[in-house]
């Protein structure tokens, strides 16, 4: 809260222009409120003129409207439909380049950050809650935003309390407003006869001390006290915070979700004007030979049909999904994530609703209060390199009819001490990132085993030896082999979900003694669509049970035909602690981790690999996000238990 | 990936049904790309750009137009078969065209009103998308198509992935321009949030609505847009706005055919187009 503390200053309405003068010291450019062609937009303000006097807004749920000639005051209109995202996360961001040679050489440049000097001026309380939670988001952890962080140092923010409220606000409810209380360099509180303006940093304490002003009195202090307190008590409390995290994960099957989808347009339009929103697509466009890449960084939205696509299905395909996917993120799931709701209480997602969603009235009707709050604790990140290395195409080799091994020489050998289990983005001039998991780390090489699956995994396989192919990685959380040290180890996967464990039975094997009994249960659709054939059997004469079945037999096959749980049913895992790591589809991962659960393996030793969309892999894009996860960085190994319900669920 | 004149040149064909022919010359419009495209293209058949003439077989064959007489079936037919690749491109070729309106209408009595000597005039009673007939690879939607996706589309081709022309609303795009948002702020009627982007956001970056011209994307909720919009408008009036030019894409098809009903009786000229540009802002 902004006290009457004695050192602020009243500057009188026609000085605000030394204000600006003062703003734009060193170069920087002021951006603000202005009115456009009837419309409120952010933009450059160049003298106090540009600024909206006399406009206010009318804000219903799927309405707005301004109007002027309400006096002089230049903050009344609350806000627009834009938020500061536009300046410091920008909807469209060139981020790299990358370039293949007529030799065949390929580098990778990333884009340096050239952020503009500006200085925002206007910003209110939601919105500074919004530039905070960017911070923890996008520079708080482990992997940085660069743009972002660039863009945000080189800003200065000047904010300004609230002395209206609008229809759709509800700072109040979020704990984030209407009074400015942190992460401004000066605040400005709009009286009739002009400013009371306070310092919220030491660069704020160094403007403010030539603010041609005078010390404000305390009536002054204490009408823009009072002038608050108005708005708050205007605003009330709409939304029942507390404990809301937990009263709406346990309504994920409210039928109330398909009736918001019934009205729901999936047009995104809330996610692209939510000052909070941070997924990401990444673009990469080629000139016409494919040689020259240019990546960008675009505004995307859990909303659009393509966001959490995978070759060959979709994870979220209902509307009714997508819409319980952003507002349980915003209002649960973030909490887990960043230990604060995702949501500031702006009210720009109900009143720029094309069809008047208002989520208020959404989360009244599917959450009501009942149960006290409790925060879940967030994760670390795990600390993995973020940069692009040209790795050398060594040799490349057939698996199956579809599938192929690449050696790969990195130029990195960071990439080298990778885990099993963690996984590389591919990169290569004219194609999108491609998520690969690493199937074997070697001394000086690493094995990346790949299903041609469309045009890119295609084109990754023909790839010629000497080849130079973008890796950055390794990426994920690994296997969690250190837990079954000891102990028994049960390894179920099929088909290509073999590639992801191999360096788990490479590291088994390295140390054989230090684990109990160990089994393999693989299946395949033939046995000619089974990888690594001739180590199966290695492996087999060095001390690991491995138990094959496929769908349909070929000549020659002797061994069984099903399915692979089946290897499982005549297992005895209870007798002593059995760790299990399963690899494959989700309902062969479901049906497998069902059979292990009923011969002994509970859900906290069971560890699967889950398979998203995944885009950025460094948990910034948001594309591959499951419940309070991003399948990226917090797996793609998780335990069956730390999934809970999220495991096998559709629509998530 | 070779250089621009590395192995055999993709023999190209750019084809027209019915349709006004602004979409094949968005290929034209490629200045800056022109040359580059010719030296890695073989154009031979693309009759607004050059006087050199062929029946194929085609790599790729870009078709502008609807099928809208028995003649141009059995064209579209032969030119599947001699074509790798089908790109259809625009509004007429991947849903109809405006000229679609005329499947609701009576087709003699249309063609009677419009032609002189209607019994030289051969036509069917329906204007379709090419797809209804032939296989087709990949499509470009608008009226006309976007210079930059029919680049992207040649692109792809040429370096062997998949195009990326992205299935969201307008509305995405729209937002990232910071346009003010016509329908929220301004009362326009605006079908973007139903229709595929790809177009830029023209229209409400000059603060007219989207008459969805690159129809509708996969998930349209028609239903519920036209609810909202119906509540300061006569229910005529919101079905009128998708007769325009996908009226015949399958989840306009019913609003379109309402409209439809309403025109019954009146002159084809004073119809669809007219009323879908009153409505969207057009004086």
């Amino acid at each position: 809260m902004v006290t009457a503390a004695p050192e602020a200053i009243f500057l009188p309405r026609e000085r605000l222009d030394a204000l600006l003068d003062l703003l734009r010291e060193g170069g920087r450019t002021v951006i603000g409120p202005t009115v456009q062609d009837g419309n409120l937009v952010l933009d450059e303000i160049g003298t106090a003129a540009d600024l909206p006097a006399g406009w206010r807004d009318e804000q219903e749920p799927g309405r707005y409207r301004l109007t002027d000639g309400h006096g002089d005051r230049v903050f009344d209109v609350v806000n627009g439909q834009l938020s500061w995202k536009r300046y410091t996360y920008p909807a469209r961001q060139e981020v790299g380049r990358m370039e293949r040679q007529a030799d065949g050489s390929v580098s990778f440049a990333a884009t340096p950050p050239d952020p503009p000097r500006l200085a925002f001026l206007g910003v209110r309380a939601c919105e500074l809650a919004a530039l905070g939670i960017h911070d923890r988001v996008l520079a708080g952890g482990t992997f940085v935003d660069e743009d972002y962080r660039a863009r945000r140092e080189a800003a200065l923010v000047v904010a300004v309390q609230c002395t209206r409220a609008g229809r759709g606000c509800f700072c109040t409810s979020m704990g984030t407003g209407p009074e400015v209380r942190s992460g401004h360099d000066l605040v400005l509180t709009e009286l009739d006869e002009g400013f009371l303006v306070e310092a919220g940093t030491p660069a704020g304490e160094r403007l403010l001390a030539r603010v041609p002003g005078r010390k404000a009195t305390a009536w002054e202090a204490g009408a823009a006290t009072a002038a608050v307190a108005t708005v708050r008590a205007e605003i009330g409390d709409p939304v029942a915070a507390d404990g809301l995290r937990d009263r709406l994960m346990d309504k994920l099957d409210s039928p109330r979700w398909a009736e918001i989808a019934d009205r729901c347009l999936a047009c995104a339009n809330c996610t692209m004007v939510c000052p909070t929103c941070f997924c990401t697509t990444t673009t990469v466009s080629s000139d016409l030979d494919g040689r020259v890449n240019t990546t960008e960084r675009t505004w995307d939205s859990c909303f659009t049909v393509g966001f959490a696509k995978v070759a060959g299905g979709n994870f979220r395909p209902k509307r009714e999904d997508r819409y319980r996917q952003w507002l349980t993120h915003k209002f649960a799931t973030w909490v887990d994530q960043f230990g604060t709701y995702g949501c500031v209480g702006c009210g720009r997602c109900v009143t720029w609703c094309p069809v008047g969603i208002d989520v208020r009235a959404e989360l009244a009707a599917i959450a009501p209060p009942a149960s006290p709050p409790e925060r879940a604790p967030s994760r670390p990140a795990a600390a993995t390199p973020g940069r692009f290395d040209v790795a050398r195409l060594i040799a490349s080799s057939p698996e199956t009819s579809d599938t192929t091994s690449l050696r790969l020489a990195p130029g990195d050998p960071a990439l080298l001490a990778g885990l099993p289990g963690q996984f590389v983005m591919v990169e290569r001039p004219g194609f999108p990132s491609l998520p690969i998991s690493v199937s074997r780390f070697g001394t000086d090489e690493l094995v990346l085993t790949v299903r041609a699956v469309g045009p890119a995994t295609t084109g990754l396989i023909a790839e010629a030896p000497g080849a130079e192919i973008g890796l950055r990685g390794p990426l994920g959380r690994p296997w969690p082999i250190d837990r079954a040290l000891g102990r028994d180890l049960v390894i179920v996967t099929g088909g290509i979900g073999l590639a992801p464990l191999r360096p788990a039975i490479d590291a088994v094997l390295a140390d054989r003694e230090r684990f109990g009994d160990v089994l393999l249960a693989y299946g395949a659709r033939t046995p000619s669509d089974r990888l690594f054939r001739d180590e199966l059997e290695r492996w087999s004469r060095s001390g690991i049970e491995v138990a094959q079945i496929v769908d349909r037999a070929e000549a020659g096959w002797s061994g069984r035909v099903g399915v692979v749980s089946q290897l499982l049913e005549t297992r005895d895992f209870g007798k002593r602690p059995t760790i299990a790591f399963v690899c494959g589809p989700e309902r062969m991962m479901q049906a497998t981790v069902g059979v292990l659960r009923d011969h002994g393996v509970p859900a906290e030793r069971c560890w699967v690999s889950m398979e998203r969309h995944m885009q950025c892999g460094i948990g910034l894009c948001g594309h591959c996000q499951m419940g309070p996860y991003f399948v990226c960085r917090d797996g793609p190994v998780f335990s069956v238990a730390e999934l809970g319900e999220l495991f096998g669920r559709e629509g998530i | 990936m070779g250089g621009p004149t590395t192995g055999r040149r993709p023999r190209v064909g750019v084809v027209k049904l019915a349709s006004c022919d602004g979409c094949q010359l968005t290929l034209l419009d490629l200045e800056d790309e022109l040359l580059a495209i010719g030296e890695r293209f073989d154009l031979v058949e693309f009759p607004e750009a050059t006087s050199r003439r062929s029946l194929g077989p085609f790599d790729v064959l870009l078709v502008e137009g609807s099928v809208s007489t028995p003649e141009q079936v059995e064209q579209i037919t032969e030119l599947r078969e001699k074509t790798r690749l089908l790109a259809t491109i625009g509004a007429c070729a991947t849903a109809g065209g405006i000229q679609a309106m005329r499947n609701w209408a009576d087709e003699p009595e249309w063609r009677a009103s419009v032609y002189p000597s209607p019994d030289v005039i051969e036509s069917l009673p329906t204007s379709k998308p090419v797809a209804d007939y032939v296989t087709v690879d990949a499509e470009l939607r608008g009226c006309p198509i976007d210079p930059h996706q029919l680049l992207e589309l040649l692109t792809a081709l040429r370096v062997g992935r998949r195009p990326q022309l992205p299935d969201e609303a307008v509305c995405l795009e729209c937002k990232r321009q910071g346009r003010v948002c016509v329908l929220v702020a301004g009362a326009t009627a605006c079908l973007g949030p139903l229709t595929q982007t790809g177009c830029g956001a023209l229209c409400p970056g000059y603060a007219r609505g989207c008459y969805a011209c690159f129809g509708p994307r996969e998930e349209a909720n028609v239903d519920s847009l036209s609810r909202w919009i119906g509540d300061d408008r006569p229910a005529a009036a919101v079905d009128r706005l998708f007769a325009g030019f996908t009226a015949w894409s399958a989840p306009f098809r019913p609003s379109a055919a309402r409209a439809a009903e309403g025109f019954a009786g009146t002159k084809p000229l004073e119809t669809a187009a007219g009323a879908a540009h009153e409505e969207h802002g057009d004086a």
